[in-house]
Parts: C-alpha cells; sequence; structure tokens
C-alpha cells in the first residue's frame, strides 16, 4: 500500500516531468494516450502500477530517444529502459542491495529528470541488479528497441516475482510490449496496439501452467512478437529482426532459473500469437515455434503431442487429422501384411478391397468347414472328393511348404504316424461311411500339432477337382 | 504369409513375428497363431460339436465361431459381439456396457475419414463400412479401430479355418481308416 501511494506520487510526477519530453517530442498523438491508458488500468496491485508507471515512463522515453535519436544518451536512456523493465520484472526478488544500488546509480546517471524513477527504480535494487548482470553480458544495445526487448527478455529469465505479480507485472509487460510496438512503428495504430496488448495479457492471464527453457522462451518471445506484428501490419519488419536479435541475445544471456512466470509469458505469447484454443496448446506452441524458427523437422512425439512437421499446416484441425490418418495408415500396414498379396498392392481403397476379399474368403472358409464338419458328424453323402480337393488347394495355398516335424511326434506319434501313410494309400474317393463321433476322442488325445503335420502330408497325392477350387484360388 | 504349423516352428515363428511386426500385430499373431491356441479352440470346437447336436452347418458353424470368440477371451470387440448374440439374441445393451467396461471408449463413430471430399475416400469409407459389417459388432466404429478389430478377426478367422480343416481331415482321415479297418475286415 505504501508502495502504491509512493509509486502514485513518483508517477505523477514522472507524469509531469514526461508530458514536456512527450509533447517535445510527440510525433506519436497515442504516445499520451496509450501510457495513460496503461497507466489506468489495474491499479489495484502495488506493483501493478509500479509496472504502469515504468511503462509510462519507458515508453516515453523510448519514444523521445527514437524521435530525436541523442547518440549519446541513446545507451544510458536504454540502461534506464531495462533497469525500469528489470524492476517491473523481478518483483520480489531477494538478494542483497548495496552494490547493485551502487551499480545502477552508474546506470540510472540519464539527462532525463525523473529522480521519482530512481526512487521507484530503488526500491527494486536486486532485481536491477540481476538484470544489469544479464544486460552487461550483452554488449549490442545499439537498437534501441533491441535493447529494451533484451532487457525484457531478461529480465523474464530473471523474474522470481510472486503469483500475483508476476501476472500482473507479466500483463503490464505485454501491454508495455505492446505499447513499444506501435511507439517504435511510429505509426498511429494505437487501436491495434491496445488490442494485441489486450490480447497478449488475455493469454498471458489463460496459460499459466507451463515451464520452458530460456532459449524456447527467447524464441517464443521472438515468434510472438513476430507474430502480433503480423496482426500490425503497419510495423515494420526491422522489428521482426530486432526480436529476433533478442531473442539470440536472450539465448546468449545465461539465465540462472527456469522460470514459470517467463515460461508463462513466452508460452502465452506463443500461443497468442498461434491464436490457439487449450487443448490444442502444447502442439501449437511448439509448432509456432516451428514456424517462427524454422527448426528442423521432428517426429511426432506420441500418441497427444504432435509435432508439426517442417512445411507442414499447424492448425489444430489438420494436426488431428494427421494424428488421425497416421494412425489409420499404421493399421492398414499392419493389415497389408497379414493379408497374403498385399504387398505391391497401395492405396488405401485397394487394400481395403484387398482386405475385404480376404476376409470373406476366410469366412466362406469356415462355412465350407463347418458344413464339412456337419457332414462328418452325421453321416451325409457329401461330395467328399471335392471337399478333400478344395482343402487340399486351402492346405497348399496357405501352407506353401509343407514341414515334416517327424520328431515333435514324439507323445502320441506313433499311432498318428500311421495315419499319414493311409490317408496317403487310401484314394481321395473313398467314402466317409461310417465316421462316428467316438473317433473323435481319439482324434482329441492326438490333438497336437501332429494334427498340422497330417494335414501337411496327408495329402500329397490328391485330384484336384474342378468344383469351386476357382473360387478358392483368389486366395 | 508365414504358416506355424507346428509347436516347434511356432515359437521360432513367433519370434519371428515377433522381430518382424513389433506392437500391434505382434500381439495378435502370436496370440492367435501359437499351437496353443489351435489346441485350445480345438477342444473347444470338439466340445461343442458334441455337445450340440449338429442340425446342419449352420449350427457347426455357430459352434465354431462361438468358440473362437470364447478363445478370444472377450477381449476383442468382435468376439465379444458373438458371445452375446449367440447367448442372448437380443442383449445389445450387455455388450455397451461391457464395452464400456472392459475397453476404453472408442472414439465416437466416425466411419468417414475426415472428409472424403474426393472420390477416393469416398471409396474407402465406403470400404470401411462393408469391412464394418463383415466383421461382427462392428458397424459403428471409428476407421482405426475397425482396422484393429479387423486384423485380429482375420487372424482369429485363419486360425479357425486351420484348426476346422485340421479337424475335418482328421475326422475325415479316421473314417477313412474305419472304412478301411472296416473294409479290410470284411
Amino acid at each position: 500500500m505504501e508502495k502504491e501511494r509512493f509509486f502514485g506520487g513518483g508517477w505523477k510526477s514522472a507524469h509531469a516531468g514526461l508530458l514536456p519530453e512527450v509533447s517535445a517530442f510527440a510525433g506519436d498523438e497515442h504516445l499520451p494516450h496509450s501510457f495513460v491508458g496503461f497507466g489506468w488500468e489495474q491499479p489495484v496491485h502495488g506493483q501493478e502500477a509500479h509496472a504502469q508507471q515504468l511503462e509510462s515512463a519507458l515508453s516515453s522515453l523510448v519514444s523521445s530517444p527514437s524521435s530525436n535519436a541523442p547518440d549519446g544518451n541513446d545507451s544510458v536512456v536504454i540502461r534506464e529502459l531495462i533497469g525500469r523493465l528489470g524492476s517491473i520484472c523481478n518483483s520480489g526478488n531477494v538478494s542483497p542491495s548495496s552494490r547493485c544500488h551502487s551499480a545502477h546509480a552508474s546506470y540510472y546517471s540519464t539527462p532525463l529528470s525523473s529522480p521519482p524513477k530512481l526512487n521507484l527504480a530503488g526500491a527494486d535494487h536486486q532485481r536491477q541488479r540481476m538484470l544489469v548482470n544479464q544486460v552487461a553480458a550483452a554488449p549490442f544495445l545499439a537498437d534501441q528497441g533491441f535493447a529494451e526487448r533484451a532487457a525484457r527478455f531478461s529480465c523474464f529469465g530473471a523474474a522470481e516475482a510472486g503469483q500475483l505479480s508476476r501476472v500482473s507485472s507479466r500483463q503490464s509487460l505485454a501491454k508495455e510490449v505492446a505499447a513499444s510496438y506501435a511507439m517504435m512503428a511510429g505509426s498511429s495504430s494505437s487501436p491495434e496496439a491496445s488490442s494485441a496488448s489486450e490480447k497478449l495479457t488475455a493469454v498471458v492471464a489463460e496459460h499459466n501452467a507451463r515451464k520452458r527453457k530460456a532459449a524456447p522462451k527467447g524464441k517464443g518471445k521472438a515468434a510472438a512478437p513476430s507474430s502480433s506484428s503480423a496482426m500490425d501490419p503497419p510495423e515494420a519488419s526491422p522489428k521482426i529482426e530486432s526480436f529476433i536479435d533478442a531473442s539470440k541475445l536472450c539465448e546468449l544471456i545465461p539465465l540462472p532459473q527456469e522460470e514459470n512466470s517467463d515460461s508463462k509469458r513466452c508460452k502465452a505469447a506463443e500461443a497468442g500469437g498461434a491464436d490457439k484454443d487449450a487443448p490444442v496448446k502444447p502442439k501449437t506452441e511448439q509448432n509456432s515455434s516451428d514456424d517462427g524458427n524454422a527448426k528442423p523437422p521432428e517426429p511426432p512425439k506420441d500418441y497427444i503431442h504432435v509435432r508439426a512437421r517442417r512445411g507442414q499446416a499447424t492448425d489444430s484441425h489438420s494436426l488431428a487429422e494427421r494424428v488421425r490418418r497416421e494412425k489409420i495408415s499404421e493399421r492398414m500396414k499392419l493389415l497389408q501384411d497379414l493379408v497374403p498379396g498385399c504387398n505391391k498392392v497401395t492405396g488405401k481403397a485397394v487394400m481395403l478391397d484387398e482386405i475385404i476379399n480376404y476376409v470373406q474368403s476366410l469366412q466362406r472358409q469356415v462355412e465350407f468347414l463347418s458344413m464339412k464338419l456337419a457332414t462328418l458328424d452325421p453321416q451325409l453323402e457329401f461330395d467328399t472328393e471335392t471337399l478333400l480337393s478344395k482343402e487340399m488347394h486351402q492346405v497348399h495355398v496357405p501352407l506353401p511348404q509343407q514341414v515334416l516335424f517327424p520328431l515333435d511326434m514324439a507323445t502320441s506319434a506313433f499311432s498318428l504316424a500311421q495315419l499319414p501313410l493311409k490317408l496317403a494309400e487310401n484314394p481321395p474317393d473313398s467314402m466317409f461311411s461310417s465316421l462316428q463321433l467316438p473317433p473323435i476322442d481319439h482324434l482329441a488325445n492326438l490333438w497336437e500339432d501332429d494334427l498340422r503335420y497330417v494335414v501337411q502330408t496327408g495329402f500329397p497325392q490328391s485330384q484336384e477337382a474342378p468344383f469351386s477350387s476357382g473360387a478358392l484360388r483368389a486366395e | 504369409m508365414i504358416v506355424s504349423p507346428s509347436s516347434s516352428s511356432s515359437s521360432s515363428a513367433k519370434t519371428k513375428k515377433a522381430m518382424k511386426k513389433p506392437g500391434l500385430g505382434d500381439q495378435e499373431e502370436t496370440k492367435w497363431r501359437t499351437a496353443a491356441q489351435q489346441r485350445i479352440y480345438g477342444r473347444r470346437l470338439i466340445d461343442a460339436l458334441r455337445a450340440t447336436a449338429p442340425s446342419g452347418p449352420q449350427a457347426v458353424k455357430e459352434a465354431a465361431d462361438s468358440a473362437l470368440a470364447l478363445t478370444a477371451r472377450g477381449q476383442s470387440r468382435w468376439s465379444r459381439a458373438i458371445l452375446l448374440s449367440r447367448r442372448r439374441p437380443s442383449c445389445k445393451f450387455l455388450l455397451k456396457a461391457r464395452r464400456g467396461r472392459m475397453q476404453p471408449k472408442p472414439p465416437p463413430p466416425v466411419l468417414k475419414l475426415g472428409a472424403p471430399a474426393s472420390p477416393e475416400g469416398k471409396k474407402v469409407s465406403e470400404r470401411l463400412r462393408l469391412l464394418g459389417r463383415l466383421v461382427p459388432g462392428c458397424r459403428k466404429l471409428s476407421a482405426p479401430s475397425l482396422l484393429e478389430e479387423a486384423a485380429d478377426y482375420m487372424v482369429a478367422l485363419e486360425m479357425q479355418v486351420k484348426t476346422m480343416r485340421a479337424l475335418a481331415d482328421a475326422l475325415s482321415g479316421a473314417s477313412l481308416n474305419a472304412a478301411e479297418h472296416a473294409v479290410s475286415d470284411e
């Protein structure tokens, strides 16, 4: 609460201090509008208010260098911006303050009159220290927008705020980002900027659950700004380049911890850029990052997590469809292996044709065999020749090799071994005159795979009957 | 297509198949092509044949199918469909209940592959429908699960055909034997 009041006072003074600058540099009429808008949003949380003031300060600072660009002041201004950003991000960070404070003092030696800002900054010196360390690692702060984004990314990396403050700072930061887009472009696209910021904040508010590494964070941030800049057409490509540079900067900056907030922010930005709904987010984040950075294609990971390959559509529908199609094609491959003679066939329709034919033939075989068994049990006069020939044909077709396993007939082999001989001897047109059920018991004892043997070797010589062999030849 | 004729070969064939087709195919084939399965099914079939006074080939076929479904142990949809339709002709609700219990619920009944706008897609969906009609209990099934069921059903059918054929041959052989004995005795 105290902070709030303090910041409120500071904000006012900052505002007062900024206004002349703004008016002086105001090529952007929307600037006061935007940061006033930001300033008035969500005055609930102290850190939010803090953020807003800093935002406005930052935006003005950003715009002022962009408009006039005094070179000597640039770096200093940029450092101040970074410091502000750091203060926004790192609310709640606990670390020794003394050295950073002195360090920051040097950073905050700006010609711009903003003592309240300094005071505000001083309150968050710990974060600034971290920011400073991070920023110091990045020597290329020539481009102010670049530096600004670098600061943002680095502060993302270092943020350890409490959850609420994180959310609020994120939101404010998102707005800030959007605001800076608008300002940097110098275009009167304030509604777009605000809409972009709103979108980002909404997205940020939504996605609060993921962890990401620093590099993808940076990349995501690069993707998000690029995507949101895509949303704002007047914003130029140099901004995108700066974002990408900033992402590289992010990668260079050794971000010590993985932060939920950062990941959330990045994810939110990505998803916001990709504009997806909740269930497809894991896919889309990865996909948008893929698209944004042209990563090498990765295979789909598993059932749920699918990564879009390079050059493929990435909306949720096509992803789900692709998963389905892959499942189906996988099963079709299995079936192809099952069905004999389907290796050469390609195409779903023909394959399905073959499968259907095969299943129908199998079912017909079962019918025939059941008929045969029905005839065997009672003693019907049936065309046993044809049946036998059918079986022979079927036997030969699916069992191309007649493998003899004489050794397998160890157990009940001897009695069974006589069977094939007998079968071989007997001409196939002998009648099944009296087949009673009692023989079945006998057979049941012999019901080993020796029956296979019987089947295979039992009909080496049989006459092929024309009847229905043609129908079965298709198998 | 490779066949596992006997016990020793079936184990080696099993390993061959395991190496060739990891995943679905492996499970199914090793499940259905083992000698043990054939034995189980054969015995069941024999029992069924003995139990039911076979009034005709249709009864035999039904007995055979029921035995096959039993051997499947109710893990596949078609087997459950067969069993439930045989035992109690109009117990579809049981089928559904079992499906919900035993298996994770399949995706909503969508036969078509996404959007069969092309004539090819229509052919494919037609054939999928046909296939659904062929496989018992799989009329309203999504494409991937339908294909899965079809694969399982195919392997089971193959096993059934083999077993029945062997049985028939053995029976006929025994009958021949008996006939020969009878003839020779005389």
